[in-house]
């Protein structure tokens, strides 16, 4: 559409194509009716504050990514020990008890190892991991799974005590 | 026609391949004619030209020295260094080297001793600034001139150095001149690995903050392209012999296996069906097979499929935990990782799995990678403290570490010999 609309809603609708396009734009166009913005609407009034209630009204704690429990594996395994189980049915409930939360689940391994190994190796953790929580009832569509391998140890030692730390499938809020 | 000597050193030379060597001692075996040198005499290039002409060409007469030595062909002695002579030497190794503003032009010479016949004479010219590749170029015809194949003095190596938890993907010469990052994205780039012409680097980054995906750089410089971004792995990729195909690692149906993509990235066939861990894959030479890794019997060990994923073997018996399989590039070897307590110790064997030997030992070596030549492999070790390059000959002597300017650095791999032909890729996306 290549005419201007004498309308306070063109020259609006002229205004902020201008400002979006910015200088690219050699000759003022008005876009066709469909793309033009609506006029806002006024600015809402804030709703007034309803009377405050003097009994705290106990609001149930924000769920954090802290309180997860990382399922831990040992060396060059993605089997889920006893204690990963335990660990995930814990993670289970809370994903239950907070419906929307998406999570990535996080594959981890200990420095041992290549690179690239590692890599599939986080992976096979986090889908374990994963699967578990499926099975327990959780839909799939909420998790995400990144393995980053050795690349990202949770402790630097060089030591099984670092490693055992480093090598966990670990779920984050997303 | 070249002299007796010469003659008599090819033949020397070709009595060390794989037959005679076997009688004697298992290491030269599979190391195709290496464990004898041929010693030359490098004499100070003659400087002409401009003021600036003595100083490059006493940077000149370094670089070369340096090229010939690291060729694992010669033993080289410097007219310039005291008390080395031209003792028993095979050839004397000089020329003349002309700065003229802008302009070098080595007019290299290889002649032998003591008769001082030629052997090479050949001129090189160029840019005043590519100096140091007019010197590369006459140290590999002078290991082609003694050998039948250039030297690999103009390849380059690409590596990922770590800083804190940030791993960038850079380029070197193989010499250490000319470092180069490539990414700056401050996130985790790993496992790079060239074009068959050398101009693009393939490698793993998760700098799409979606976990690892594949892209592609041009080794040059510029951005970095999304090659396969498919949900869960995208890793360890490499171009096949002929460049029209990437192998590598999705796990996009659910678990670590290896693909065929187009080199674009596009059209995935899935070669490996396995509840296992597959990964690491690597081309043989001709394109024909594959050598991957998988813990398919419980740890990770090296396989060998043919190219449309079936045939499967393991590739090795001879040493357990192995990893990080890196196909010679005349098909003959392959070269592999083996876990010890302390990290990984090197190993060659032939491309069937016999003869497995350790060839680099002690603390951690990791990621062994073929020069185009097939006599050294890069690798990267922590064998000196922090993690850096290092190159093995394949013989009896120390590895020697690449200078990467006190960086902690991984994961090499070393390019093609340089093409003159464009890339066949084109990384516009908008064509």
């Amino acid at each position: 559409m290549k005419q201007p609309m004498p309308s306070r809603m063109g020259f609006l609708a002229l205004a902020i194509c201008a400002a979006l396009v910015g200088s690219c734009v050699k000759k003022p166009q008005v876009p066709p009716p469909t793309e033009a913005v609506p006029p806002p609407q006024p600015a809402a009034q804030p709703p007034a504050p309803a009377p405050r209630d003097t009994t705290p009204v106990p609001t149930p704690p924000r769920l954090s990514s802290s309180d997860f429990e990382p399922a831990f594996f040992d060396f060059d395994s993605y089997t889920l020990r006893a204690d990963a189980r335990q660990a995930l049915d814990h993670d289970a409930k809370l994903l239950r008890d907070n419906a929307d939360a998406g999570v990535v689940i996080e594959g981890h391994c200990d420095e041992r190892g290549t690179a690239e190994y590692n890599q599939a190796l986080g992976e096979k953790r986090a889908q374990a991991a994963r699967d578990y929580l499926v099975a327990a009832g959780i839909p799939a569509s909420r998790f995400e799974v990144v393995s980053y391998g050795k690349e990202r140890p949770f402790d630097p030692g060089h030591d099984e005590s670092a490693w055992q730390k480093n090598r966990r499938a670990h779920i984050l809020l997303k | 026609m070249r002299a007796p000597a010469l003659a008599c050193l090819l033949l020397l030379l070709g009595a060390a391949a794989p037959g005679f060597a076997q009688q004697r001692d298992v290491r030269i075996d599979i190391s195709s004619g290496q464990g004898r040198r041929i010693r030359v005499h490098c004499e100070s290039l003659a400087a002409a030209g401009d003021k600036n002409a003595h100083e490059t060409s006493v940077q000149a007469d370094e670089v070369l020295a340096g090229d010939l030595e690291t060729s694992a062909v010669f033993t080289v002695t410097r007219s310039w260094a005291s008390g080395e002579q031209p003792f028993d030497v095979q050839a004397v190794v000089g020329g003349k080297w002309t700065a003229n503003g802008n302009q070098i032009k080595l007019s290299g010479e290889v002649r032998d001793f003591p008769a001082r016949r030629p052997i090479l004479v050949k001129d090189y010219r160029g840019a005043a600034r590519d100096w140091r590749s007019i010197v590369h170029q006459f140290a590999d015809d002078i290991v082609l001139q003694f050998t039948g194949e250039p030297g690999v003095a103009q390849t380059r190596i690409a590596f990922v150095t770590q800083s804190g938890r940030e791993k960038e993907l850079c380029v070197m010469d193989v010499d250490g001149a000319g470092l180069t990052q490539l990414t700056r994205d401050r996130s985790i780039a790993l496992s790079p690995a060239w074009s068959p012409d050398g101009s693009l680097v393939l490698f793993t980054s998760y700098r799409g903050g979606h976990g690892p995906q594949i892209f592609v750089n041009a080794a040059a410089g510029g951005r970095a392209y999304l090659v396969s971004g498919r949900p869960g792995l995208n890793t360890s990729a490499s171009y096949s012999p002929d460049g029209r195909q990437v192998v590598c690692t999705l796990s996009q149906d659910g678990n670590p296996e290896i693909y065929l993509l187009d080199a674009r990235g596009g059209s995935p066939r899935r070669l490996t069906d396995n509840r296992a861990i597959d990964t690491s894959p690597c081309w043989s030479p001709t394109g024909q097979e594959i050598a991957f890794t998988s813990d398919r019997s419980g740890n990770p060990q090296v396989y060998v499929m043919d190219r449309e994923g079936g045939n499967v073997r393991r590739l090795t018996y001879e040493v357990d935990y192995t990893d990080s399989p890196a196909w010679s590039p005349k098909g003959d070897r392959i070269a592999l990782v083996s876990r010890t307590g302390s990290g990984f110790d090197i190993y060659v064997c032939r491309a069937d799995g016999t003869g497995a030997r350790p060839v680099v030992t002690g603390k951690s070596n990791e990621n062994p990678r073929w020069s185009p030549d097939g006599r050294h492999l890069v690798f990267a070790s922590n064998r000196d403290g922090d993690y850096a390059l290092y190159v093995t000959d394949l013989d009896d002597r120390p590895p020697r570490k690449l200078s990467t300017g006190g960086r902690t650095v991984l994961s090499p791999a070393w390019s093609p010999r340089p093409a003159s032909t464009r890339s066949a890729f084109n990384l516009n996306p908008g064509q």
